[in-house]
């Protein structure tokens, strides 16, 4: 931004023209998908079964989103999935700058054996069942917790903030430390204003996580029909065009009611909506260049 | 910058000097109580469930429990790499899982520093808002447009023939050997965007001042994305892959099975598929818990290689 | 800052005990009750959880019981929790159930997390993993209810109960597709056939096809016509080769030879022995033939990769003349989308033909009255506090009142009832009973519980809307009716010859359906699906056919076939002796 007007050089012009061409076809690549999807999800469900619906919906219908929010059991769905997102996004960021402020500290004393600790993580599991054993007895099945809590730590998300702690100058944690500031007053005061880019995006990642998610209401929840969530709804619809069934009599049943994928595309679409209307909200962390860069010293 | 990374590794050497002293321990009370707390939350949903790997070493029956059930030593991964289908899994997830990380990877990585050079802030924005948005769609709804883009009489062939690059369609979905570069190609381009979020964030933590030493040094564009940008964004770069490279056993199951069919299972069956159709699927779990065992330590051993090979290179690592 | 400090300690500590606590007290809790004892999940609305699984209390008879159940089966429509039909059944019996279906795992998987944390629905049904179930003791032997309960006792007779008795000697489960009552009534073949398209019949001035290769001829000469429709060439014959639907693919020789459809083996019926079709000489005659088509470009070359999605708008779009597939597959949603562009009346829509390979065979596409499911069905779970008023809730649902209303609707609104007080719907009500917003709102089937196919108490009426043969007529385009008067037919089924059922071991694929790899023949099993789906679309494109088929048959050998016999033979052998000990 700083070097403004200056006159453009003609490798600059090529470059630039390089760089339009280049953004408009992968605007067009990745765009295609959505709009087909939208143009679906507006498209009559027997008339879209003949495919050959690319841009624009050939027979309008709105039926596709009515039958979507017609389920009762969305409207909790969407309740519940909201409260999560807030819930578990707020629990998730506090938790994790909190567990990469103290890593990152270089005179912390267990900083390489706690980051192994929490690497592994990443790539162990002990499976479905003794995870569902486990949360049972600590009394998260059948509750809200099982979606805030279990996920509330995660080492990937600690280490993107990490790295991007160890980025910001010690001087600063020291000349702090010079005047009396504990380590709290350096994590809140100092660290964090400095890491809201990281912070963002951390925050997008979990909210998105948090808005996406299903099995959790599937597996932790299932009988309960008042915490279930809005992705778990949605995927009852996809349900039925992926899995297999075990008996004839089981295929014939679900066959007559195999929702047809222009409802899967309103409910794509319906899932999609307020991700897109909250994200230019964080989009200012990380898309407004270099002059927020400059905060840091 | 080169003077940044050393002045870091330096720094580095100090923490190790550290002594476990009580003084010590008193000035950083607050870092040891919650690092404790935090530890014990660890211990309890990370690897309390790891019990479950008992289940490998049993004949596993969920009436009997963890520790009801025989056990059966070896079977397990007997059955595992006596099963040549099996090994061809692994072949398979490998294959596809380098190829996804290298192309993603780097798709990601371009397109994050050529958006940067999108100077018009509002384009900058929109696109940006574009290029993440195919991360929602389910892989169900991507596969179906890329299936139907590929078959006999889809936009491809059409193209491909009319330009007389073909002399007839071809059935892109019949040879194995389009398939690794067919879901390679579906990861970009469901994920580009998304990935390149995180390198966008690490971009805007660059001091600008540094852009400016480097203009009156009488740097170009090129030698300021080398010399400024990338090694910005370096130690995100590096931690990211060092993560990935643990993960390249995870190639993933709902596109390998979406685009699968019979004629190219040899090349698109994963770890994941076999073992919900041999595992899972069956009922042994036993043989699922076994399969993951094998998969998160062939995991451990590539980071902690990865993450030695980072330290002796005077990188950010992981630990 | 010092506060600051103590204050977010002392935040992080109690959360921390907080949360311990809440996990000993539950902890203390489950080991204090008894597992038998424990209570269901229920809605959280309901207070204690309890009272609503309990008989009417005295206070007020008119007490509604709530039940839950688990199906491991792909979901239906969900209903609402006010859905109109569910209360008014509700109201009427005094019990309503919370239906849960599989999502997004195997049947396997979900069993094994209920059985793991050992609290289940009151009524559950696992499907693949209804033996694991069984296994862990999730099930109340139900034969004391079952006598106790006239309308569920009814449901079967002696002989399908006693087949439905495990090692013990007691029933578990109660198969919910397995009872017909009356006359049999039946308006489509919901298996599998050959289906041709009414014009290319019409075109050839409906000839009685009776061997494949007539069908196929039929199919060559008139694609030598070079017709179009709506400007699109047409197709040949396709069929859907996916994993889950590999049947369209792999079995058609055991029809085509004469047999029923056991699914995964043919039975002979003079040697009681089991016999494998895929290795048969009839097999290698089809695919054969299937090869022969290929290579005159009658079979469409995608036909192996193609996904269900874009098989059925390749049928949507009415240029494919033929097809090889089960009807559920395909029917419901092609015959809509070919009626809403009028290409019904182009003669677009599917006609089966009862074929065989060879001139003169036995043919047996369909088999009449219905098949006993053994291998899965709703049962009674050890976590239901109330079995008595479950089964009395199944009972009451078998009532035909109660029936009618699940599966008709309810009277005016729903469907119309004539004079003679024959059931028939009106073109409206035929729409709004397909929308998807109605079936969640308005009827509510409890499509998994058990129900009758045939006719009502009544006489008049068959038990389902489906099934009454005047809406299937009547509903038919006129090029439809015009091609079922020229076969004589009034109904899809008049199409074959209506045969009895092969004896009382039919049908196997109850038994297949169960296969695991816990067993060499479940392995074998599992293999062979995986070498047919590689190598037929091999051997049906192959250039040198012979060769081809030689290979298949080294890697079908290679899976072992003869341990997945026996097992079948076993299984035979033991549904046999069942019958005649029991059935003396």
């Amino acid at each position: 931004m700083n070097q403004k007007k200056k006159k453009l050089s003609t490798g600059d012009k090529v470059f630039y023209v390089f760089l339009a061409i280049f953004m408009i076809l992968f605007v067009i690549i990745t765009l295609y998908p959505v709009l087909n999807t939208l143009a679906l999800s507006f498209n009559d469900g027997t008339d879209a079964l003949r495919g050959g619906i690319y841009l624009w919906p050939r027979k309008w219908s709105i039926k596709n989103y009515i039958s979507v929010f017609e389920r009762d059991s969305l409207k909790v769905g969407a309740y519940i999935t909201v409260f999560r997102t807030i819930i578990g996004t707020l629990l998730a960021l506090v938790a994790n700058a909190v567990l990469a402020f103290i890593i990152s500290r270089k005179r912390f004393l267990f900083k390489k054996s706690l980051s192994l600790f929490w690497v592994i993580t990443m790539y162990v599991n002990g499976g479905m069942i003794p995870t569902f054993v486990l949360y049972k007895n600590l009394g998260l099945t059948n509750s809200f917790l099982v979606y805030v809590i279990p996920g509330m730590f995660s080492a990937f998300n600690m280490l993107v903030i990490r790295t991007f702690m160890h980025g910001i100058p010690e001087s600063l944690e020291e000349s702090a430390q010079l005047d009396g500031a504990g380590y709290t007053t350096v994590f809140v005061k100092i660290i964090s204003p400095l890491c809201k880019p990281v912070y963002a995006t951390i925050a997008l990642f979990v909210a998105v996580y948090q808005w996406n998610s299903w099995f959790d209401a599937m597996l932790y929840n299932r009988m309960k029909a008042n915490l279930t969530t809005l992705q778990y709804e949605l995927m009852k619809l996809l349900a039925a065009v992926t899995n297999k069934s075990s008996s004839l009599e089981a295929m014939k049943n679900s066959a007559g009611s195999v929702q047809p994928a222009t409802v899967r595309a309103a409910a794509t679409i319906i899932t999609m909506a307020p991700i897109i209307c909250i994200y230019p909200f964080l989009q200012r962390y990380f898309v407004t260049g270099l002059t927020l860069g400059g905060v840091k010293e | 910058m080169s003077l940044r990374s050393k002045s870091k590794s330096k720094a580095n050497q100090d923490i190790q000097k550290v002594q476990f002293t009580w003084k010590e321990v008193k000035r950083q009370k607050v870092l040891l109580i919650w690092s404790f707390f935090i530890f014990i939350y660890g211990v309890i949903f990370c690897y309390l469930p790891l019990a479950g790997w008992l289940m490998a070493f049993q004949n596993y029956t969920p009436k009997k429990g963890i520790f009801g059930s025989p056990f059966c030593g070896l079977d397990k991964f007997k059955y595992l790499f006596d099963d040549p289908t099996f090994v061809r899994t692994i072949r398979n997830t490998l294959a596809m899982g380098v190829i996804n990380l290298v192309a993603t990877f780097i798709t990601a990585i371009v397109f994050a520093i050529l958006l940067n050079e999108v100077k018009a802030k509002k384009s900058k924005k929109v696109i940006q808002t574009i290029s993440y948005l195919p991360h929602f769609l389910s892989w169900i709804i991507v596969t179906n447009i890329i299936h139907q883009a590929l078959s006999h009489t889809g936009i491809v062939n059409e193209l491909l023939v009319n330009f007389g690059i073909l002399d007839a369609p071809i059935d892109f979905f019949a040879h194995p050997k389009y398939f690794w570069p067919i879901v390679a190609f579906a990861n970009v381009w469901k994920e580009t965007g998304w990935n390149a979020i995180i390198y966008l964030a690490a971009i805007t933590s660059i001091d600008p001042n540094l852009y400016e030493a480097a203009a009156i040094d009488g740097a170009g564009r090129w030698a300021k994305i080398k010399n400024v940008t990338l090694p910005g964004i370096r130690p995100t770069i590096i931690i990211l892959l060092l993560v990935n490279v643990g993960n390249v056993l995870n190639a993933g199951f709902e596109i390998q099975y979406l685009l699968g069919n019979g004629q190219i299972l040899k090349v698109s069956q994963t770890i994941d598929i076999w073992v919900l159709k041999w595992g899972i699927g069956q009922g042994d779990y036993a043989l699922g818990t076994a399969a993951g065992m094998f998969r998160s330590l062939v995991s451990i051993v590539l980071v902690v290689i990865a993450n030695e090979f980072a330290k002796r290179n005077g990188e950010e690592r992981l630990f | 800052m010092k506060k600051k400090q103590l204050f977010s300690v002392a935040l992080a500590a109690t959360m921390v005990v907080s949360s311990f606590a809440a996990c000993g007290k539950k902890g203390t809790e489950e080991t204090n009750s008894d597992p038998a004892t424990e209570a269901p999940t229920k809605e959280a609305d309901n207070g204690s959880g309890t009272t609503a699984t309990q008989a009417p209390t005295d206070n007020g008879s008119k007490e509604i019981k709530e039940f839950t159940a688990f199906f491991a089966i792909v979901p239906t429509t969900e209903v609402n929790d006010d859905n109109e039909v569910k209360n008014m059944i509700a109201e009427k019996i005094g019990a309503k159930c919370q239906e849960t279906w599989l999502v997004g795992q195997e049947a396997k998987e979900a069993v094994g997390t209920f059985i793991a944390g050992g609290d289940y629905p009151d009524f559950m049904e696992g499907a693949a993993g209804q033996s694991q179930l069984y296994n862990a003791g999730a099930f109340i032997p139900l034969d004391d209810l079952i006598e106790k309960y006239p309308n569920v006792k009814n449901l079967l007779s002696t002989a399908d109960w006693n087949a439905l008795r495990q090692d013990d000697g007691h029933i578990y489960w109660i198969p919910q597709f397995s009872a017909m009552k009356g006359e049999e009534k039946l308006t489509v073949h919901n298996y599998e056939a050959f289906w041709i398209q009414q014009r290319v019949l019409k075109w050839a001035n409906w000839p009685k096809l009776e061997t494949l290769d007539e069908y196929f001829d039929l199919i060559e000469k008139y694609l030598a016509e070079g017709e179009k429709i709506n400007g699109i060439d047409n197709i040949g014959f396709t069929m859907l080769c996916t994993e889950n639907t590999d049947f369209a693919l792999e079995n058609p020789p055991m029809f085509l030879a004469g047999y029923p459809n056991d699914g995964c083996c043919i039975v002979n019926t003079d040697t009681l022995k089991v016999e494998d079709y895929n290795k048969s000489d009839i097999a290698q005659q089809y695919f054969k033939k299937m090869n022969e088509e290929f290579k005159k470009n009658v079979i469409a070359p995608e036909s192996f990769t193609q996904t269900v999605d874009e098989y059925r708008s390749r049928l949507c779009s009415g240029a494919v003349l033929g097809i090889v597939d089960q009807w559920w597959n395909f029917a419901y949603s092609v015959n809509d989308s070919l009626k809403s562009q009028g290409l019904d009346e182009q003669g677009c829509m599917y006609v089966p033909t009862a074929i065989t390979l060879n001139k003169g065979d036995k043919e047996q596409w369909h088999t009449s009255g219905v098949d006993l499911n053994v291998s899965s069905g709703i049962g009674i779970t050890v976590s239901c506090k109330d079995p008595d008023g479950a089964m009395k809730f199944i009972n009451d649902l078998l009532d035909q009142e109660i029936h009618t209303l699940r599966f008709w609707g309810v009277e005016n609104v729903d469907y119309q009832k004539d004079d003679q007080g024959y059931f028939y719907r009106t073109p409206e009500q035929r729409l709004e009973a397909a929308e998807t917003v109605y079936k969640t709102t308005h009827l509510c089937p409890y499509s998994y519980f058990p129900q009758y196919s045939g006719t009502c108490d009544d006489g008049i009426n068959a038990t389902k809307p489906e099934n009454q043969g005047s809406e299937l007529y009547d509903n038919l385009p006129d090029s439809m009716k015009e091609c079922f008067d020229a076969y004589n037919a009034k109904t899809y089924c008049d199409f074959f010859k209506a045969n009895p059922k092969p004896g009382p071991w039919y049908p196997m694929w109850t038994f297949s359906n169960n296969f695991d790899t816990t067993t060499p023949g479940g392995t074998a099993w599992q293999r062979m699906k995986e070498v047919r789906l590689e190598w037929l679309p091999k051997v049906i494109m192959s250039d040198d056919f012979d060769k081809t088929w030689n290979d298949y048959m080294a890697a079908f050998d290679d899976t072992n076939p003869n341990a997945y016999l026996e097992e079948l033979q076993t299984e035979l052998d033991k549904r046999i002796a069942t019958y005649n000990e029991l059935n003396k």
